[in-house]
């Protein structure tokens, strides 16, 4: 990631999707990690609205419509920042 | 017309789990293949056949659903090896129907991008459209097709519709190839088909504003619930194994009646002699014990299809997910093994949609020890005998309850102990599963499954089953003493001498000899040892099959050691419930491991060590039961 990225994404309060409010309406910013390539076929791209619906052990989050299952360890690749 | 053109074009369809591949592909070729609504339902290549409207041949491949051209797990590389024309019999398509969910457009044109830059003819199969549109989807096809620059085609497969206009894209010439014109960047594909994607969607298929709720998250909102959740799933899956066992009984008496009639029948026609023997007592005793079980298997399925065609299983699949790691596995492992308790075969079958390679192997190692239903004739016919009580109460239930608990904890520790053996995975997998929207049932298609397997347990019943009764019967009847009374005539047939050189080996198990004989035929199918006992202690076949048991079941227990002691204890009983939840005795079952993991040592290791275990076990309860004086 390039410092002027991550310098965007702490005005943006980047997060984590694992830190994302359960309910909220969230856009995809970055993904980095070993799992992004599985994450990028599952619909997980950047720009992309995502939903967290629950928490817990596995994430539940609705994206494009569709509800997806994902691990904490996947959500946790994924950084998002609130919509509006 | 040229030769080349005479040929039947090779058609493929390719997509997402769960984009309706499947039911397209039956709607073309008026096949019945298995349609869920759980990801991976589809495992391999099936092929068919359809006509274009000029009447020319098309060869249809179904492929398993992948997400990428990236390999991922076993199912996406047999859908990938067929795209390259790697397949071993199929020829490369010539042109690949790649099928969307137009509600998800965004994610699922990722991999028709993926196609279109392979350099293969494409034409897009716009599927479920009726469900997009009713969530507000606004979709525009004609612009889908102008910027992708291949054929789009609306459709319903489910009902049916579009199915000509596809067949008319796939007619001669066929679609030219499309340029990949996202591609601004070659080291970096994925951002240009990123940023095609989205103004393609933002162009052709508008989404309302609003997130709305639909009515699978207010379904949702229950059965994932945390601990609503939980009570929802216990209660529907006790209701489920509830319903088997207790909707079975009535068409199990019709079975049982039907056959007590046509013994009666039998004999009244046939003088009494080796041939009335062979057929009533032979045949019809040791067929007819087996098919009895038929309506439960027939429930057990139709549950299962039920579950997983509303799309319930992918939900049980997430929440299962924290006990399944307990054991080293993931929630994935949870249709597979679930499905086990019906037939260790499709459950085999079934891990194939498991990503990580090593919960695979460990995945198809347990799986023969959830309790199939070829054990429960075993199970009911040794229960009662251990109560001395009439078939059907509470304490036998609960006993049948522990059975159960007993095989799958048993598999959950071994799974763990291997899972630790065979270490991480070079890249780890993560839970990754979707969870598709609730929808009905798919009644034609479940129930022709349901017949599907109906069929098959009645042919291995025609078959392997009656080729073995025939064989025990012979075995047990021949060479005849005559002059001789029942018992020395068995002990002087060939089974009596069988059963004489196995009995030191099953002896410190509380086994005779012909219990050793019984439990050595059904390592064939398992179903055969109450056939196979039936015939060894040569009951009567009575007006009713639970008649029949109960006769089988006072014989066993008024049979005794040459020292008088009876030889069907508590302890002996037992140690033969745990030698029937351990071992492996099904080969077909061997033959799916084998083809599954690749390789026969594993399978073999699997069968040396699940008999091994059946006995050690057995014998443990034997002995150590026995030292404390039961």
């Amino acid at each position: 990631m390039s410092p002027a990225l991550a310098a965007d994404l702490k005005i943006d309060s980047a997060m984590t999707l694992n830190q994302a409010k359960v309910g909220c309406d969230m856009q995809i910013r970055v993904l980095s990690g070993p799992g992004c390539e599985r994450l990028r076929d599952l619909g997980f791209c950047e720009q992309l609205q995502v939903r967290k619906l629950a928490g817990g052990r596995n994430l539940i989050c609705s994206i494009c419509g569709t509800r997806m299952a994902i691990s904490r360890e996947l959500a946790e690749q994924v950084l998002v920042s609130p919509v509006g | 017309m040229s030769a080349a053109s005479d040929a039947p074009s090779t058609i493929a369809l390719i997509g997402n789990p769960n984009a309706g591949k499947t039911t397209l592909f039956n709607a073309l070729t008026g096949a019945n293949q298995r349609v869920g609504n759980y990801a991976g339902v589809t495992v391999e290549v099936k092929s068919g056949e359809t006509f274009t409207p000029h009447g020319r041949k098309l060869h249809v491949l179904d492929l398993p659903g992948c997400y990428s051209l990236r390999a991922n797990s076993p199912d996406e590389k047999v859908a990938l090896d067929a795209l390259s024309g790697q397949l071993p019999g199929e020829p490369k398509p010539d042109i690949v129907v790649s099928v969307v969910d137009a509600s998800n457009l965004e994610r699922h044109l990722q991999l028709t991008l993926q196609i279109i830059e392979l350099g293969l003819p494409c034409v897009l199969a716009l599927n479920m459209v009726d469900v997009a549109e009713r969530s507000g989807l606004r979709l525009d096809p004609a612009k889908l097709s102008e910027e992708l620059g291949i054929p789009v085609v609306p459709m319903q497969a489910n009902a049916k519709k579009g199915i000509v206009e596809l067949k008319q894209a796939l007619r001669f010439p066929h679609p030219v190839v499309a340029e990949a014109t996202w591609i601004t960047d070659p080291t970096d594909p994925e951002s240009g088909r990123r940023a095609f994607i989205s103004r393609l969607c933002e162009l052709a298929a508008r989404r309302p504003e609003a997130h709305q709720q639909t009515l699978s998250d207010r379904i949702d909102s229950v059965l994932l619930h945390p601990l609503l959740g939980w009570i929802s799933m216990l209660a529907i899956f006790f209701t489920v194994f509830w319903a088997i066992f207790s909707f079975a009984q009535i068409p199990m008496g019709w079975i049982s009646n039907g056959q007590a009639v046509l013994s009666a029948w039998i004999e009244s026609l046939m003088p009494d002699g080796d041939l009335r023997s062979l057929i009533v007592d032979g045949v019809i005793g040791g067929v007819g014990g087996v098919v009895t079980f038929l309506p439960q298997i027939i429930l057990l399925f139709l549950f299962i299809g039920l579950l997983e065609s509303s799309g319930y299983m992918a939900r049980a699949a997430y929440l299962m997910d924290g006990v399944m790691a307990k054991a080293g596995l993931s929630g994935k492992s949870f249709l597979p093994l679930f499905s086990s308790y019906a037939c260790a075969i499709p459950g085999i079958m079934a891990t194939r949609t498991i990503d990580s390679a090593k919960e695979r192997l460990v995945t198809i190692f347990v799986a023969p020890w959830m309790s199939c239903s070829a054990r429960l004739p075993v199970y009911f016919l040794i229960i009662p005998l251990l109560l001395h009580e009439k078939e059907g109460t509470w304490k036998q239930a609960l006993i049948l309850f522990a059975i159960y608990a007993l095989g799958t904890l048993t598999a959950f520790i071994v799974a763990r102990l291997l899972r630790g053996r065979l270490g991480e995975d070079i890249s780890p997998g993560h839970f990754l599963l979707e969870l598709p929207p609730y929808r009905k049932p798919q009644w034609s298609y479940i129930l022709r499954h349901v017949l599907d397997r109906a069929l098959s347990f009645v042919k291995k019943a025609g078959t392997i089953i009656l080729g073995l009764s025939i064989l025990l019967w012979a075995l047990s009847t021949y060479p005849k003493k005559p002059g001789a009374d029942e018992a020395e005539a068995l002990a002087h047939s060939a089974m009596g001498r069988i059963g004489a050189v196995i009995e030191p080996v099953v002896r410190p198990l509380g086994f005779d000899g012909r219990m050793g004989t019984a439990i050595l035929t059904s390592f064939a199918a398992r179903e055969v040892f109450v056939s196979s006992m039936a015939i060894l202690y040569r009951v009567e076949q009575s007006d009713d099959e639970e008649q029949t048991r109960n006769v089988l079941r006072d014989q066993l227990a008024a049979s005794k050691w040459p020292d008088g002691r009876p030889i069907f204890t508590p302890l002996a009983l037992v140690s033969l419930l745990v030698f029937f939840i351990y071992a492996l005795q099904c080969l077909p079952t061997t033959a799916v491991v084998a083809r599954e993991s690749g390789s026969w040592k594993w399978a073999a290791g699997q069968f040396v060590f699940m008999t091994g275990f059946a006995y050690f076990a057995s014998l443990l309860v034997f002995q150590v039961g026995k030292l404390i004086g039961f």
